[in-house]
């Protein structure tokens, strides 16, 4: 068996897929393309195929990341590509298969880069970025169906940054991604929006760039990589 | 390749949706069901006429109804038409859409649904007409066709539940009586008419068209004759959200004349037309690679009565390793031989429809199975390695007894004891339960509904008498009762669905959204009894006004009357003719040799 790291986009109508839809879309991409994805073993074998980061629902992707175990035999990764583009759905475009071997440790996120637009009052959208910046710690309560955590917006988001566009504000940040997990792009937002006192209606969120752990160089420009010996 | 600047905005955001939609979806629960971007979508945005299709139901049920694909190809792919597509929005996202007035869409271009100029509904089931009332008012478009304009499109329905139309006629222009594949391209035509009323005079032109207060004759149902050598649809639209159904369909025969006395179906698309076995497994390999399932569904109103149906499962099992066959309706009778093959290498549940608890009752209602082919198909369905079999029951039929109730779950008790005798404990039995609803053009239209007070002192009688191993569930009951007096409406009944929807009915096929009391104000309102039927007797029936279904009134009455003797009636594909009326004028049975 051989895996490959796919990149994609995720941007128009695919933006709104949860993260079980697109991981669907993905493999039925492959399957529609003709290019077998392996499957695991038991009564009921799944494809091996995952999707390590997961992007909100609403949030386009430039650079969003697959990893698939294919059957060893198969043609190049070229012409696998070619037929993937030609066979994914409006909104879901792949762009770069990087092939590894099946002991290569599976990437890792570092941290990603955001950016959505802010409907209302641009000066209380970068009122509220700065005093984000100023503060020495933000404590949030997450519940979820697990139970509640609390968490230091601090020590995960960074680098925001807001600036007036048509139409509201552009905000943009970025998340780190530690081992004990991370912040979500949401709660961020919802903080600004907060403490600006604007909906907390984004619209265009946009997962921009995802630097990884143990992403191996590849075909694809404009993606950082950071690969461990 | 991605070639977005890092730090802007452009790139993988697209712009594609209206500023005023993409808020409202920041906002709903799934919102991937209001933006289409499928498999084979097509995008005709400067094709004329703009045609928009809906089921009138959430995204995920109505993606997965075949009839609207059928049209939805052969619009958008032989005619110079755009079929567009919009769905039910689903309670969160109507109240946004009313809240900030913005108007229905539809997925393919984002564009408002009513500047259309056909909008053709797909009417499966009487508990969705609230559903249309509602799409009708979120597109912006006057409830009542009287009201409507020049710039309004042409409302039109279809689909099973137009065998009785009074119940929405007054928010239709028109109803498409029948199967309406080979009258596509007329409507098409009919629509290049230059004013609204030319172009309803030609639509009241094209056969099987009934324009309410317009036609002077009830349509003639539509029969598709060239079905056999017509291929399915095969580049269906496949979703990316999650559907109901994630599997390729191929119809494989059309129509059944099994003869079931309750079953509307069985009246309604007559004659049986088959597709050669050639064409079935030509279709499925074509959808393997189209669809990227791993499941082929031989669709049909009873498959295993499918001439071609072992040779077709033995053909497409081997088109690719690991694909795998369904076949969504088995009558009993006719499974039992086919499921041992069938069964091979399947895993899950499968459903069989005994219909009925007793040899007596089950004669009544033509349905031709008798004590010992169940125990047959139910050893079958084990012993090929399913590990759910659920049975399927209507309780509330004509001449039930509390007795022939008791039956229903003496066969459980059977099947239960086969799961451990065959499968050894590793089999699950589950029952459900419906309430029989008469429908119109069957031979029981004239049968009173069982009531509210019969069916709920049967269904716990049920609850009592059921093996304890057995899981079983029941319809709700008052949603049946409005199903009943929907499904039998005649001039008139158009105002207690007005009146529902009014006071907030929607979703009503739907156990969370259904709300009876709304319905029951209606019905005080508009002076209607829940659950009884227009019925006059031997003189025209209303639907009847409207609709001329092929199967005559004298052949209705006659299998009622056998049906009261407790007489079979056979199947007519065995050579003997039972004169229903449906065959004659190039309208024939077309099975296979």
């Amino acid at each position: 068996m051989t895996w490959w790291l796919l990149t994609f986009s995720r941007g128009g109508p695919a933006s709104y897929l949860s993260h079980l839809d697109t991981a669907r879309a993905v493999q039925r991409t492959f399957a529609r393309a003709g290019v077998p994805i392996a499957l695991s073993h038991g009564m009921r074998p799944k494809p091996r195929l995952s999707l390590p980061l997961p992007l909100p629902v609403g949030a386009a992707g430039c650079e969003e990341l697959a990893v698939v175990e294919v059957p060893d035999g198969l043609p190049g990764p070229a012409a696998a590509l070619r037929e993937l583009r030609a066979a994914a759905p409006p909104g879901l475009r792949p762009l770069a298969i990087i092939v590894v071997g099946d002991q290569h440790p599976r990437p890792q996120a570092l941290e990603a880069r955001y950016a959505c637009l802010l409907e209302g009052d641009a000066g209380a959208v970068q009122a509220a970025v700065e005093r984000y910046a100023t503060e020495v710690s933000v404590v949030r309560e997450r519940v979820s169906p697990k139970g509640r955590r609390t968490l230091d917006l601090k020590e995960y988001v960074v680098h925001a940054a807001a600036e007036p566009v048509p139409g509201g504000t552009r905000l943009s940040f970025a998340i780190r991604h530690r081992d004990d997990g991370a912040a979500r792009p949401q709660e961020f937002i919802d903080l600004i929006a907060t403490w600006a006192e604007v909906e907390p209606v984004m619209r265009g969120l946009e997962r921009m760039r995802v630097t990884w752990r143990d992403l191996p160089p590849g075909p694809s420009p404009g993606a950082e990589r950071s690969v461990s010996t | 390749m991605n070639a977005h600047a890092p730090g802007s905005l452009d790139s993988c955001s697209e712009g594609w949706v209206r500023d005023e939609v993409a808020r409202l979806l920041a906002r709903v629960t799934r919102p991937g069901r209001y933006t289409g971007g499928e498999f084979n979508l097509r995008l005709k945005p400067a094709a004329r006429p703009r045609i928009v299709l809906s089921y009138p139901d959430v995204y995920e049920i109505g993606i997965s109804n075949p009839g609207l694909q059928i049209l939805y190809a052969h619009l958008n792919d032989a005619t110079p038409a755009a079929a567009e597509r919009a769905y039910c929005p689903w309670p969160d996202m109507a109240a946004l859409m009313r809240a900030h007035e913005v108007p229905l869409w539809t997925l393919e271009t984002m564009a408002p649904v009513a500047g259309c100029d056909l909008w053709g509904f797909t009417l499966p089931h009487e508990l969705t007409y609230t559903n249309v009332l509602e799409m009708l008012d979120l597109a912006g478009v006057p409830l009542h066709a009287a009201e409507r304009g020049e710039e309004h499109p042409i409302v039109l329905g279809g689909g099973p539940a137009v065998a009785d139309p009074w119940p929405l006629a007054p928010f239709f222009e028109a109803f498409f009586i029948g199967e309406v594949e080979h009258r596509l391209d007329a409507i098409v035509e009919a629509l290049a008419a230059p004013s609204r009323a030319s172009r309803l005079r030609a639509l009241a032109a094209v056969p099987g068209m009934w324009l309410p207060g317009v036609s002077e004759r009830p349509a003639q149902r539509q029969v598709f004759t060239a079905f056999s050598s017509t291929p399915p649809v095969l580049r269906p639209v496949v979703p990316v959200l999650e559907a109901v159904h994630d599997r390729a369909i191929v119809e494989v025969m059309r129509g059944c004349t099994a003869g079931c006395r309750f079953c509307q179906a069985g009246m309604w698309y007559r004659p049986v037309r088959e597709r050669p076995v050639d064409l079935v497994v030509e279709a499925a390999e074509k959808l393997l690679g189209e669809t990227g399932c791993d499941e082929v569904s031989l669709l049909s109103l009873s498959s295993c009565d499918y001439s071609g149906i072992e040779e077709a499962l033995a053909r497409i099992r081997v088109l690719r390793p690991g694909v795998r066959v369904s076949l969504p309706s088995l009558r009993i009778d006719s499974a039992a031989e086919s499921l041992g093959r069938f069964a091979a290498d399947q895993r899950g549940s499968i459903t069989l429809a005994p219909e009925a608890g007793t040899q007596e009752l089950r004669d009544a209602i033509n349905k031709g199975v008798d004590e010992a082919q169940f125990e047959e198909a139910v050893r079958a369905t084990f012993g090929g390695g399913f590990t759910g079999l659920k049975l399927y029951f209507m309780i509330g039929l004509p001449g039930e007894t509390d007795g022939d109730v008791a039956g229903i779950a003496r066969m459980a008790a059977t099947a239960a004891r086969l799961a451990k005798e065959v499968a050894r404990g590793r089999a699950r039995v589950s029952v459900a339960v419906s309430s029989y609803v008469p429908k119109a053009h069957t031979p029981f239209q004239l049968e009173p509904f069982a009531g509210a007070a019969v069916l709920r002192q049967r269904q716990q009688l049920l609850r009592e008498a059921m093996p304890r191993n057995v899981r079983v569930s029941f319809h709700d009951v008052a949603a049946s009762l409005v199903e009943a007096t929907l499904a039998r409406g005649g001039p008139g009944s158009d105002r207690l669905v007005e009146e529902a929807w009014r006071r907030g009915a929607r979703f009503d096929g739907w156990s969370e959204h259904f709300r009876f009391p709304l319905w029951e104000e209606a019905a005080v309102a508009t002076g209607i009894t829940l659950g009884t039927a227009d019925l006059l007797g031997d003189e025209t029936l209303p639907w009847e006004s409207a609709v001329t279904a092929g199967v005559t009134r004298s052949f209705l009455s006659e299998e009622r009357a056998r049906g009261m003797r407790g007489e079979r009636t056979d199947d007519c594909r065995g050579g003997r003719c039972t004169s229903c009326g449906v065959c004659g004028g190039g309208v024939e049975m077309d099975v296979l040799p």
